[in-house]
């Protein structure tokens, strides 16, 4: 199956963004003239040093904040930009929180069928019944019936993709969703994100700070600047899809991570030395 | 502690314990030489300790011969059932997960060898395999899921460790409610409580009737009162035999009832509101906060003042302090909310009237229910402090008119009638919460908050 599979879309364009933060008097420019075409169906990895602005462009995207400068496009629609600075929230753009946000006090099955049903895009019968048929689907059978706090992080974190790809979202935004988990979890959750992007080609925007996840399951990996945030370097990776953890003792696996690493380093060395300097403070 | 020793068996022997062992159906031959090759052997003798609960869990265990027992360190304190390992068997799977702690204690029954495998070698040996497959780490991680389900639990019996995600079973509310009494009545708290009880009764017992402290002789002695309570007739006319007494009960349970539903059908909004609007904040907080600290007891005289008759004035002071105590927790439990939990449901198309009702108000409801507890306790005191100074029955008014008649045994059967009513008024708040909350709810009952 190819990269692209699934319909056309979700093409992200971001142009000459520009992210500023004012508080109490002191300039922190956390995005600058950040420009990132994110090709449709793609998985866009975003790596970059700590605290150097991605979730703020993140946010930007998913309309939670406003930009100071630039524009961001979703298949040819402007989003934000001139005259429109802030992005309207809105189920094309779905977050997947870090810490998760599955609701405690609703079923996995009523978390799933959520979206649709506040849109009153389907009946809640019909929701459900999708919602049912999404995790028969995904293997997770069984829990439908079982509240957030009931099941394992990685399950947790399984049932919030599926909450968000209930909507047919153009894109994926996900801030280091698998962080908090163990090694053997993230495992699981990487083959189950792959093989849930196989079947739909939903378009991924993913910020990480695991170089290993972000070459297994990246397209491309984006290196961000110490900030301000901006792409240092966009790195194709070229192992063919369908992958398999095999892949990560190839060669190839270990020469791009060689590579990327040394790119990053050279950044976080940046914004830490400058940290040492401007005590942290632009 | 236990040494690994040198000269292990034959490669081959351990390949096959291995293979034998592990849930793993398709490990390639040079996997499993691999595993072989860095498996360690230990050898224990009898009564030895493996490892100590809580110590950080990084090898797998398998039982080449002997028998081992681990012991789960229940958090009471009692040491739960503990499972036996035997040869051919595996434990300490928590070694797979990422800075797993041990739950249990190992200890050496009988003299015992072990093979011993480093956790992060076995996962990345068994990631590389292209053999394993998907399939395998979604059994591991069954695996894995189901030692965490079940606390205390470190082991999965052998081979038998084929996938578990089903076997955790959800508990259904008659059997939480069973677990529950069992539970309590396996801890010492009911034991505790009599104790309590026993304690408190032959104080008073003692103090007022075998040694006749001088500052009690006034003070009605334990029997006394009992005879009062219960005999068909009462020396000063209060038992539970006579109408009169559940006329003061019923007229006390009238008020707070009244004024416990005001308070919660005005507090409950009114702090959604506050927590919820800024602007509606910025208006009423000031002025709430004003009048909040004033006490119950200096709004008597403008009550009796402004409202008419007696009921009404019992009826708002009673109601005036649960009302505060409702709607100040109840905004602080939409405070609490995470703000993730609004942006996910906006990101999911909820609109601005849908975030309130599904994600504000479920989730301010454990605050909601802390107060209302609190509320139903200052309705009771506000209640017997506005009863003691009007009306005509009531169970404070009953405190009060056989305080000034000398009627001192009905005043405490009055008093102790009140703790019993208080009580169960708020045990039935507590269970309106958890039937509500039944998403908190199922958590507690397997004694596994988070
Ligand atoms: N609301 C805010 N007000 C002021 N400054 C902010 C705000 N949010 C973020 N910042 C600053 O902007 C910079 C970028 O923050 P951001 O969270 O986007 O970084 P990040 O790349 O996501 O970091 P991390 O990798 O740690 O998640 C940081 O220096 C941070 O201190
Ligand atoms: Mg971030």
């Amino acid at each position: 199956m190819s990269a692209t599979a699934g319909a056309a879309r979700g093409a992200l364009k971001i142009n000459d963004a520009v992210k500023l933060y004012e508080p109490s008097g002191a300039r922190v420019l956390a995005v600058d003239h950040c420009s990132l075409d994110i090709r449709p169906g793609e998985i866009c990895m975003i790596v970059g040093p700590s605290g150097c602005g991605k979730t703020s462009l993140l946010n930007a995207i998913a309309g939670f904040h406003g930009l100071d400068g630039g524009s961001i496009h979703l298949d040819g629609r402007m989003l934000c930009g001139p005259g429109h600075p802030q992005a309207d929230v809105g189920p094309d753009r779905i977050v997947v929180f870090q810490n998760g946000a599955l609701f405690p006090w609703k079923t996995t099955l009523e978390n799933i069928a959520f979206g649709p049903i506040m849109q009153r895009r389907m009946t809640k019968r019909t929701a459900y019944e999708t919602a049912r048929r999404m995790m028969a689907d995904a293997g997770l059978s069984g829990h439908e019936y079982e509240y957030p706090g009931e099941i394992s992080s990685g399950l947790r974190r399984r049932v919030e993709i599926l909450r968000a790809l209930m909507n047919d979202p153009s894109v994926l935004l996900l801030d280091e969703p698998y962080r908090a988990l163990d090694a053997l979890t993230k495992s699981v959750m990487h083959e189950a994100l792959l093989e849930t992007h196989y079947r739909t080609g939903t378009t991924i925007f993913f910020i990480t700070h695991d170089l290993e996840e972000a070459i297994f399951l990246g397209h491309r990996v984006v290196v961000m600047t110490a900030r301000p945030c901006r792409p240092k370097q966009v790195v194709e990776i070229d192992i063919p899809h369908p992958r398999d953890y095999g892949v990560l003792t190839s060669r190839r696996f270990r020469e791009l991570a060689a590579e990327i690493s040394a790119v990053l380093e050279e950044e976080a060395l940046k914004s830490f030395t400058r940290g040492e300097k401007e005590g942290g403070v632009q | 502690m236990a040494d690994g020793s040198p000269e292990s068996p034959g490669v081959d022997a351990v390949r096959h314990c291995i293979e034998a062992a592990l849930p793993f159906k398709a490990l390639t031959g040079g996997t499993l030489d691999a595993l072989a090759q860095a498996a360690e052997c230990i050898d224990l003798f009898a009564g030895e300790v493996l490892y100590e609960a809580g110590s950080a869990a990084d090898c797998l265990y398998i039982v080449e011969f002997g028998v081992l027992r681990l012991e789960p360190i229940a958090k009471t304190g009692h040491p739960a059932a503990s499972a036996v390992m035997r040869p051919g068997q595996a434990f300490g799977w928590i070694a797979l997960a990422e800075q797993g702690l041990r739950r249990n204690r190992a200890v050496a029954v009988t003299p015992a060898r072990l093979l011993r495998l480093c956790g992060s070698l076995i996962l990345n040996l068994v990631r590389a395999d292209p053999a394993v497959g998907r399939m395998s780490l979604e059994d591991l991680r069954a695996v894995l899921q189901a030692i965490q389900l079940s606390p205390g639990r470190d082991a999965v019996p052998g081979h038998a460790a084929s996938p578990v995600g089903s076997v955790v079973k959800k508990p259904a509310a008659i059997e939480i409610g069973l677990f529950r009494v069992a539970q309590w009545f396996r801890s010492p708290a009911p034991y505790m409580m009599l104790l309590g009880y026993a304690l408190l009764l032959g104080f008073w017992y003692l103090s007022v009737q075998v040694l006749k402290l001088p500052r009690f002789a006034q003070m009605p002695g334990l029997t006394a009162v009992l005879h009062e309570w219960f005999s068909k007739n009462p020396t000063y006319g209060v038992s539970i035999y006579t109408p009169v007494y559940y006329q003061h009960i019923l007229v006390s349970l009238r008020r707070i009832g009244i004024a416990f539903a005001l308070a919660t059908g005005l507090g409950v909004p009114v702090g959604l509101m506050l927590g919820w609007s800024r602007v509606f904040k910025d208006y009423v907080f000031p002025l709430f906060e004003m009048l909040r600290p004033i006490p119950i007891l200096a709004w008597v005289p403008l009550a009796i003042i402004m409202l008419p008759g007696s009921e009404l004035p019992i009826i708002y002071l009673t109601f005036l302090a649960s009302f505060f105590a409702t709607a100040l927790n109840t905004m602080l439990g939409v405070r609490s909310i995470d703000a993730s939990y609004a942006l996910a449901a906006e990101c999911l198309g909820a609109s601005r009237w849908q975030i309130f009702l599904h994600v504000v108000v479920p989730g301010a409801l454990p605050f909601i229910f802390t107060g209302l507890q609190i509320s139903v306790g200052v309705a009771w005191f506000s209640l017997v402090a506005a009863e003691m100074i009007s009306g005509q029955f009531g169970l404070g008014y009953l405190i009060n008119t056989s305080y000034t008649t000398v009627e001192y045994p009905t005043l405490v059967i009055a008093m102790f009638t009140l703790g019993i009513v208080g009580y169960l008024s708020s045990s039935l708040v507590r269970l309106a919460g958890m039937w509500l909350m039944s998403w908190r709810t199922r958590h507690l009952a397997l004694g596994e908050l988070r």
